[in-house]
């Protein structure tokens, strides 16, 4: 797990690697660390968890700003408080 | 380009998945026309991975995700597709009353669910979701798998821990039949006695099975739990992004809340995760269709029985005077002559493999036919889906293949004991030399036969699992989500100790997830949801020590962290 502070309010976390529950437990803590507005990246490489991390953004109305596969097998989350 | 070419490659990798099963498919079938029964196994079992592999379906999440992240979306699609399998099955039974599989209910359900329950969350996911996320290159769910299956087949092989196991089986009777006034599953016995008065012996009508099975112990808990579930983690959350919505629209006018607010609360509860609801109502609807393709392929190669019932085992058996046993029906016993019956016993060999001694184990086939001393067949054969009883059959014959005899015991020749397994309207049926059937894992004999060994290529329910890891890679791979993942010493831990736990917990339970919970409890079996409420017990548990690890983890990662965030 590794979690890092990109710029000004932005920051990335990368749980490639893991398997569940830990991306959806490391991405919502990390998240529940920003304040309104802050914009995190997050790097999934398990299926489930990134199921299971979009349900939990839309109940905390957290704003999923977008999603892209950087590689194979790899998704990035783009997600704002 | 890259991008393009990476694609494309995923998707011709996807296709051979599917070249590579269809080959093997041919090939059985050239090998003997009957082994299109275990290629129609295999087949379901890629149709199962596909759709849990699109669903993200694993029963590990319904608890934990609820638990520790508050996502209710797995809890819901297992009580949709619970619900929908309930109503197939009510139909189900009509025909063949034999798919009825009421557990013997005891505490066991319940110990055993919360020690699997403990183990699924340190392993990342359930016994079916761990064969799909194999399939999905995930080597950590594979170590979770061998693990789970091999401590089954220790807890069977090794008389000590054997011994142990049926120690804790002190269940009550074991019930027979659905809705029948001797089912001791009482609201059946209760509607059965009191509100339809069925006749004892006689099978329930189809509208009898729908409320006294399907909707009182399966459709009406699992809303009541969908019910506790949204009011407990969705509700507030919901209705908080209501008002704000509703108001912004009232151009700040005061909003009030009502019951069709939460209707729609509920309903966006069950269509949050559409993917996940509809493969799990795919899912169902595909158990239903394997249960009925089984039985109609057994009737059709003749080891079937009338009630839907059979097995494949008898294809290898052999009587003591080197005839085989080809299954008739009630109406064939007494229409044919035995001209015609000679002629359809010949006409059956001709698509049976050669009969196989070895393979099949020692059993007095409780059959329509005589029972006749010699080789009959009987192996795991459940007929619809299952999962961890063929992998701890297939850990047991490594075990048997590879430690001496003088450690584990023979593992093919079945032990007996009088443990509480069965009752005394079971006992009294079996013949005065024949006791109850301990080892129901890996011995051939007993009331309704035990798994037995069979080599692995031969094991309908285990190419199932193959079948269903090889679906999973295929979508996988077509969606570009395939992923070789390797356990880490910390996942290798979680992993191993997991699987150790649910291997434990499927021993005493008599099934995992799918076999003691979801199975039994579509069948209206309420046994069923004490496993599923022990796997809570036990999720919650191990959810607050994996919480209370992750959270040490996090803390010494942004310790030294120059953050203009609060930490």
């Amino acid at each position: 797990m590794k979690f890092n502070k990109k710029d000004d309010g932005s920051y990335e976390l990368d749980v490639t690697g893991y398997v569940c529950p830990h991306p959806q437990l490391y991405t919502l803590k990390c998240m529940d660390k920003l304040q309104d507005g802050m914009i995190m990246e997050v790097l999934i490489d398990n299926p489930s968890s990134i199921e299971s991390v979009t349900q939990a953004c839309n109940g905390k109305g957290y704003t999923i700003l977008g999603t892209n596969q950087p590689k194979a097998g790899v998704t990035a989350m783009k997600i704002q408080k | 380009m890259a991008e393009a070419t990476s694609s494309s490659r995923n998707k011709i990798y996807a296709l051979g998945v599917v070249g590579f099963l269809a080959i093997i498919s041919i090939l059985y079938y050239l090998s003997a026309p009957v082994y299109l029964y275990i290629v129609a196994y295999t087949w379901f079992g890629f149709i199962y991975g596909a759709l849990q592999q699109y669903g993200r379906f694993c029963f590990a999440s319904a608890w934990r995700d609820l638990i520790m992240v508050r996502v209710p979306r797995m809890f819901v699609g297992i009580m949709m597709g619970l619900m929908t399998l309930s109503i197939i099955s009510a139909a189900l039974m009509i025909k063949y009353p034999s798919f009825y599989h009421p557990s013997p209910i005891g505490p066991h359900e319940l110990v055993g669910g919360l020690i699997f329950g403990l183990g699924m969350v340190f392993a990342g996911g359930c016994a079916t979701g761990s064969l799909y996320k194999s399939g999905e290159g995930n080597m950590i769910s594979l170590t979770v798998l061998l693990t789970l299956s091999f401590t089954q087949a220790i807890f069977v092989a090794f008389p000590f821990f054997d011994e142990m196991m049926d120690g804790l089986h002190l269940t009550g009777p074991n019930s027979v039949g659905a809705l029948t006034p001797d089912t001791w599953h009482w609201p059946q016995y209760l509607m059965a006695n009191k509100i339809f008065n069925i006749p004892q012996g006689e099978h329930p009508t189809f509208i009898q099975n729908l409320i006294g099975n399907s909707l009182i112990n399966t459709i009406l808990i699992a809303m009541v739990l969908l019910v506790c579930v949204y009011l407990i983690y969705v509700r507030k959350n919901f209705l908080k992004r209501r008002v704000v919505s509703l108001t912004k629209s009232a151009d700040g006018g005061e909003v009030k809340m009502g019951i069709g607010d939460d209707l729609a609360g509920f309903w966006s509860m069950i269509s949050s995760s559409k993917r996940t609801t509809i493969a799990a109502v795919l899912l169902a609807v595909v158990a239903a269709i394997q249960v009925f393709t089984m039985s109609w392929m057994r009737d059709d190669y003749n080891f079937g029985d009338d009630l839907g019932g059979g097995n494949f085992g008898l294809v290898f058996a052999q009587n003591a005077d080197g005839s085989r046993r080809v299954m008739f029906s009630e109406a064939e016993n007494k229409t044919l002559t035995p001209a015609q019956k000679q002629e359809k016993i010949d006409s059956t060999l001709k698509k049976w493999p050669a009969a196989d001694p070895a393979e099949a184990t020692q059993i007095k086939y409780n059959g329509k036919l005589e029972a006749l001393p010699g080789t009959g067949g009987n192996m795991f054969d459940p007929g619809y889906w299952y999962i961890t009883t063929q992998e701890a059959m297939f850990a047991g014959w490594v075990i048997d293949k590879v430690i001496p005899e003088s450690i584990t015991g023979n593992l093919r020749a079945p032990h007996y004991n009088t443990d509480a397994m069965y009752p005394d309207n079971v006992r009294e049926v079996l013949p005065p030399d024949q006791e109850v059937n301990g080892n129901r894992y890996f011995g051939g004999a007993g009331v309704g036969g035990g798994n037995a060994l069979p080599k692995p290529w031969l094991s309908p329910a285990l190419l199932l699992s193959i079948g269903l890891i090889l679906g999973a890679s295929f979508l996988s791979l077509w969606n570009k989500e395939f992923k070789w993942k390797f356990p880490t010493k910390e996942l290798a831990v979680y992993a191993v100790g997991g699987g150790i736990l649910m291997g434990i917990g499927s021993r005493i339970a008599l099934g995992c997830n799918i076999g003691a919970f979801y199975t039994r409890a579509s069948f209206g079996s309420w046994g069923g949801w004490l496993f599923f409420f022990g796997m809570g017990i036990g999720a919650f548990v191990s959810a607050k020590a994996v919480n209370y690890i992750a959270n040490k983890k996090m803390a010494k990662q942004m310790e030294d962290m120059d953050f203009d965030i609060e930490l």
